[in-house]
């Protein structure tokens, strides 16, 4: 979903990082930004609780649900709600 | 929804069960929720222009760059709260540039003016605490699943602001003359401040759905005393004192002041001579919000599409 603020679209992209080699990369939260560029800086700024050794974003609408009906990626289902968040 | 998905609801929570998207809550689930994350986020926007106007007075740039991390983790938990928020169709932008200031839902203790760097510290050091007590509560109980594991970075990094608050409370004590008693002037004022800001006692708190649905684990009066149990002992080992002593009998920490009682915001002084008042004259208090309501709430929204007309 992506909405106006001053003027500007932004959109949600989930975070992901590890904090060491070995490690799973796991979900650490979420960020809305109005590009990808943008999108990087805020996740780097916004959790900066650790020195992740890797840290990725993910458009919310790229995310495709393999086995559920709800939740923050329903609409991106194949054949579910309109997709594209 | 009726009645019936409201109490099988908090049965399956009561047995552990994790709800992970929106469209798994009830109606009564979701407007507790709201309230809940709603108080969460603008108490954590809030800190952060009060925090600021504070951080002017560092005594270093050193100590200026610590408290301006303050202010930036503040900001990043707001906007974790309103991204919740958002997934179960609240505006962000309604909620933070569509309300009028007095309709924000941060504590009083956030409409109070931090005039120097000891009010600062004594903020991080009580302010920041009661957020620990309330969210790491919320932390260790809520049946939100996005809530609790958003609320990992959020502890981990109000204890640095704690910790950055006791660090300072410690030096300004042992400097002893001028800057011992600030600290004390500022104890004086925001330690009953805080024990006001976790609500209601027990006995007169009508019922919420916050425990029924596990979006907290203890009451106001258990988590007001958690708070003085960390409080009380740092204060008395700085040698200031506080109007709140332990009671080995009762086995609980006691206030030596008529609460609630009323509050000389000019001042910054409580009439404890004025003695006990009612909870419906704090909450109108509360409602008419404190000195710079207005202010902070002006200060959050003033940029409001710089960005983009940076980027077009």
């Amino acid at each position: 979903m992506s909405s106006e603020r001053g003027g500007l679209a932004e959109s949600v992209y989930e975070v992901f990082a590890r904090k060491t080699r070995g490690e799973p990369l796991r979900h650490i939260g979420y960020i809305d930004a109005p590009g990808d560029e943008l999108a990087r800086v805020y996740a780097w700024k916004t959790y900066d609780e650790e020195n992740w050794f890797e840290m990725c974003v993910v458009p919310r609408g790229a995310v495709i649900p393999v086995n559920r009906a709800d939740g923050p990626w329903a609409a991106n289902r194949p054949g579910g709600k309109e997709g594209g968040r | 929804m009726s009645q019936r998905a409201e109490d099988e609801l908090k049965q399956k929570i009561r047995k552990g069960y994790i709800l992970e998207s929106p469209e798994e809550m009830t109606p009564g689930y979701r407007k507790a929720i709201i309230v809940q994350l709603t108080v969460q986020a603008d108490t954590e926007l809030m800190s952060a222009p009060a925090y600021w106007l504070a951080a002017r007075h560092a005594p270093s740039t050193n100590t200026q760059v610590s408290a301006h991390a303050i202010i930036q983790d503040e900001l990043a938990h707001a906007n974790i709260a309103y991204r919740l928020l958002e997934d179960m169709g609240v505006s962000k932008e309604h909620l933070v540039y569509g309300r009028e200031p007095n309709e924000f839902k941060h504590p009083y203790g956030f409409d109070q003016p931090l005039d120097n760097w000891a009010e600062l510290v004594v903020a991080n050091g009580f302010f920041d605490r009661a957020g620990i007590c309330l969210l790491g509560d919320v932390h260790r109980n809520t049946s939100y699943g996005p809530l609790k594991r958003a609320l990992i970075k959020v502890d981990m990094e109000e204890t640095f602001h704690l910790r950055h608050g006791e660090v300072w409370m410690r030096r300004l004590a042992r400097a002893g003359g001028a800057a011992t008693e600030l600290l004390q002037r500022c104890v004086d004022w925001m330690f009953p401040m805080t024990i006001e800001w976790f609500g209601l006692p027990d006995d007169l708190k009508r019922h919420s759905g916050q425990l029924d649905y596990k979006l907290k684990g203890l009451t106001n009066d258990e988590l007001r005393q958690l708070w003085m149990s960390s409080t009380v002992p740092l204060c008395e080992s700085l040698g200031l004192s506080v109007p709140a002593h332990y009671d080995a009998a009762a086995e609980e920490y006691v206030l030596d002041y008529p609460f609630p009682c009323e509050y000389d915001p000019e001042e910054k002084r409580w009439l404890f001579e004025d003695g006990e008042i009612s909870w419906s004259a704090v909450f109108e208090r509360w409602k008419g919000r404190g000195p710079m309501n207005e202010r902070y709430v002006e200060s959050v929204r003033r940029s409001r599409g710089a960005v983009s007309s940076w980027l077009n």
